[in-house]
């Protein structure tokens, strides 16, 4: 088992190595009952030193079932190496049983002691305030200025009587016992079982048990006699059943106090309590049982009665304070008084004589922070698996960029595609450059067939001249230019020959002549229908002045006599500068 | 007591979170910048792909160009009138010669026709025959075809006499030359 320091030994990081710790290798982060108080537990083993004996019993509050628990004595309790496979046993017995805790509940009933408050300390609405210092400053509050604090412990007991003249008294225990708890409490932090002890007075608890088992006379007071075997405790209380005070009697070896006659007696009427009801509870075995006749004898005008309270199963009717402590009882039960109304619901006659010093407390963690730790603990793996969900969303992204073929890129590449594209283009605009100087604008043998089919053989004309041209625009400034080509044709015609001219003459006609050689040469400048160019065409034909009329079978081809009329044809074929043929201005690149 | 508290909520939830939060925030920087570079190098990218792309359009032209290309430039380096004469006496070689006569060779020293709208430098060949017109147009067509970078400036025709087959010609080329 890890040993666990106080926190203010620790740095912060240390404090929340070892609060990460205890939330590992204990069940303080699962299991409430380490943070119970052990008469809240469904399995308790009660322990009551009464002085001649250790009595032990099992409560099974589940059950409702009470049985005898370890043999315990004095010698056993306070030596560890005895002591620990007794706890063993317990523990083995406990966890038979079904339990996952433990509570041990210490009835101190071999010592009771009162010490009185300062008589300043007066005010019953202090009470809670007074009932906290009690525990952790008593030296403040008590009267015996010679008391040490660390010898014994103080408890605050309230006195709610009406006229009382102190508002309560200090029960003071010794701390005898405090090592065998410490011990019992050091063993459930080994074994990691949760077992919670307490501390209490039996007197005071079979104070507060009495609503349970007296029939009060009304409106008389009485006194309450708890014969324990070594001292005999004395609880006034007023004809509204308040307690007023509590006294003890040591019975200093014998059976009963030599002076408890007299004690009852004289606080009797200090008290002015006139003939109040006596009951005594024998709470030992062998406690003196000629007390009640003896009491009949000296106070004869009061109601004198043992009180023996219902037995439980499993537990001896002299021993009552566990089945006090541990099974409430109903509410109407405890309603008779205020004072016993107060003693078990605002617990003053439950409060731990011997409680787990603060400074072993605080090792721990506190509930609240065990369960802060295990809710951040499960939100840190929320938070990694969040941020590991960021992370793989960021990763993915990651490798789907690197997966792409754009990033194992190298700008290098792209300069070289540069370089190597503005080569091409240049070797391209070169070739283009050439292209377009090199196109088959203006060629002799075209012009000489679309002549030949212009003129067939014995189309009934004959030329006498041609002349061909073909010149640019001289337009500065541009790109490109357009050009010009131009045909002049001059011959004769006989009549037969005049309509085929006419139809020369028309748009129709020519762009069919220019379509046909186009065709048939290949030669694109004479496609009439593509580009941005135009053609006009003009014929004009006169009377042939020196025509001498013959028969047609006389008639030779070359004879211009022969032919009645003179022709003159003229054809413009333009090329704008947008067309594709248009002449490159500038120089080759 | 809650002497944990302080030690647990900085350590159990305040670190972790901003150690998250450093991470996850890292993990965004470098990503982002990831992002940033591979946007980068994405255009890059992309206009390499482009210029690829667009170089192998280009090329696949030029190259079936190029043996164009340098046959033109051979010729085109060569002298003209010289190329023009050489080119003229293999065709007339293999025409009839009475039906081929070529009657004079000229270059005139002035710019004219398409040389004289265009910046690349050029020459004018004028040539005159008498001949046959057919053979003279398969002449022509050999002589244009053989020499691409004669563009035809100025033609005429004129019958010799009304019995004769035969034609005077007379052509001005415009020649280009690299």
């Amino acid at each position: 088992m890890a040993t666990f320091q106080h926190p203010a030994s620790l740095n912060v990081l240390q404090q929340f190595a070892q609060a990460c710790s205890i939330l590992r290798n204990t069940s303080r982060a699962n299991h409430p009952a380490w943070y119970q108080d052990s008469l809240e537990l469904d399995f308790q083993l009660h322990v009551r030193p009464d002085g001649p004996q250790i009595s032990a019993f099992y409560f099974d509050r589940k059950k409702s079932q009470w049985t005898h628990g370890p043999s315990l004595t004095e010698e056993i309790l306070n030596d560890p190496s005895q002591l620990e496979p007794i706890l063993a046993e317990i523990l083995r017995h406990a966890r038979s049983n079904g339990a996952t805790a433990l509570g041990v509940v210490l009835h101190i009933a071999d010592e009771f002691a009162t010490t009185e408050l300062k008589p300043e300390l007066d005010n019953p609405a202090a009470l809670p305030e007074l009932r906290d210092t009690a525990a952790s400053d008593p030296v403040s509050i008590i009267e015996d200025s010679s008391i040490l604090a660390d010898q014994a412990s103080w408890r605050v007991v309230p006195y709610p009587a009406s006229g009382s003249e102190v508002i309560g008294t200090t029960i003071t225990l010794s701390r005898q016992y405090a090592s065998f708890l410490e011990t019992i409490r050091q063993t459930g932090e080994k074994a990691n079982f949760p077992i919670i002890t307490h501390a209490l007075s039996a007197p005071l608890v079979a104070i507060m048990g009495l609503a349970q088992t007296l029939e009060l006379t009304p409106e008389r007071p009485f006194v309450s006699i708890l014969q324990y075997p070594w001292f005999t405790v004395l609880a006034f209380f007023n004809e509204h059943a308040d307690l007023r005070l509590i006294r003890t009697l040591q019975h200093r070896g014998v059976r009963r106090a030599t002076n408890f006659r007299n004690a009852l007696t004289t606080t009797s009427a200090s008290l002015e309590f006139v003939d109040p009801d006596l009951f005594i509870l024998p709470l030992g075995p062998d406690v003196d049982t000629t007390l009640e006749a003896n009491l009949r004898v000296a106070f004869t005008t009061s109601r004198v009665e043992s009180v023996i309270r219902n037995q439980t199963n499993g537990i001896p009717e002299w021993c009552p304070e566990p089945v006090i402590a541990a099974t409430p009882p109903p509410a109407d039960q405890t309603a008779i008084s205020h004072t016993f109304s107060i003693l078990r619901d605002e617990k003053w006659a439950l409060q731990n004589f011997l409680p787990t010093p603060k400074e072993i407390i605080e090792i721990y963690p506190s509930r609240a922070e065990m369960r802060l730790l295990r809710a951040l603990r499960l939100s840190r793996v929320a938070l990694v698996a969040v941020t590991i969900l960021f992370l793989s969303y960021f990763v993915f992204g990651m490798v789907d960029l690197i997966r792409r073929p754009e990033w194992s890129f190298e700008p290098k590449q792209a300069d070289m595609i540069k370089t190597r594209l503005a080569k091409l283009n240049s070797e391209r605009q070169k070739a283009d450059h050439w292209n377009n100087l090199l196109e088959d604008r203006s060629k002799v043998w075209t012009a000489m067939e679309a002549f030949a089919r212009m003129f067939p053989d014995h189309g009934g004309m004959l030329v006498k001249g041609y002349s061909h041209s073909a010149k640019p625009d001289n337009t500065a400034g541009q790109a490109k230019v357009g050009f010009v080509k131009e045909w002049k044709i001059n011959g004769y015609a006989r009549d037969e020959a005049l309509e085929y001219l006419n139809t020369l003459n028309t748009r129709d006609g020519i762009n069919a002549h220019f379509s046909e050689i186009a065709r048939i040469t290949g030669n694109a400048a004479f496609n009439p229908t593509t580009g941005n160019r135009s053609i006009s065409v003009n014929v004009r034909t006169l009377e042939n002045g020196g025509f001498k009329p013959v028969p047609p079978e006389e008639a030779s081809p070359g004879d211009e006599s022969t032919y009645p009329f003179t022709f003159d044809l003229t054809i413009t074929q333009r090329f704008e500068a947008t067309d594709p043929m248009a002449l490159n201005v500038p120089k080759a690149p | 007591m809650h002497l944990y508290r302080q030690p647990i909520i900085l350590f159990g939830i305040a670190l972790p979170v901003l150690c998250a939060a450093a991470v996850v925030g890292v993990g965004y920087m470098v990503k982002s910048r990831m992002v940033a570079s591979f946007e980068n190098k994405q255009s890059t990218y992309k206009t390499y792909e482009q210029g690829r792309l667009a170089g192998l359009e280009v090329e696949a032209q030029v190259t079936r160009q190029r043996q164009h290309l340098d046959r033109w430039n051979e010729q085109l380096s060569q002298e003209t009138a010289s190329s023009v004469a050489t080119n003229l006496r293999e065709i007339s070689e293999k025409l009839p010669s009475k039906e081929i006569q070529q009657t004079a060779f000229e270059r005139p020293s002035s710019s004219g026709g398409f040389g004289a709208a265009a910046a690349q430098k050029s020459s004018q060949i004028r040539i005159a025959f008498r001949g046959t017109y057919r053979t003279l147009q398969r002449a022509f067509l050999e002589l244009e075809t053989r020499m691409p970078q004669l563009q035809l400036q100025e033609f005429k025709m004129d019958p010799i006499s009304t019995h004769s087959s035969l034609v005077n010609f007379q052509v001005t080329y415009t020649a280009w030359e690299n």
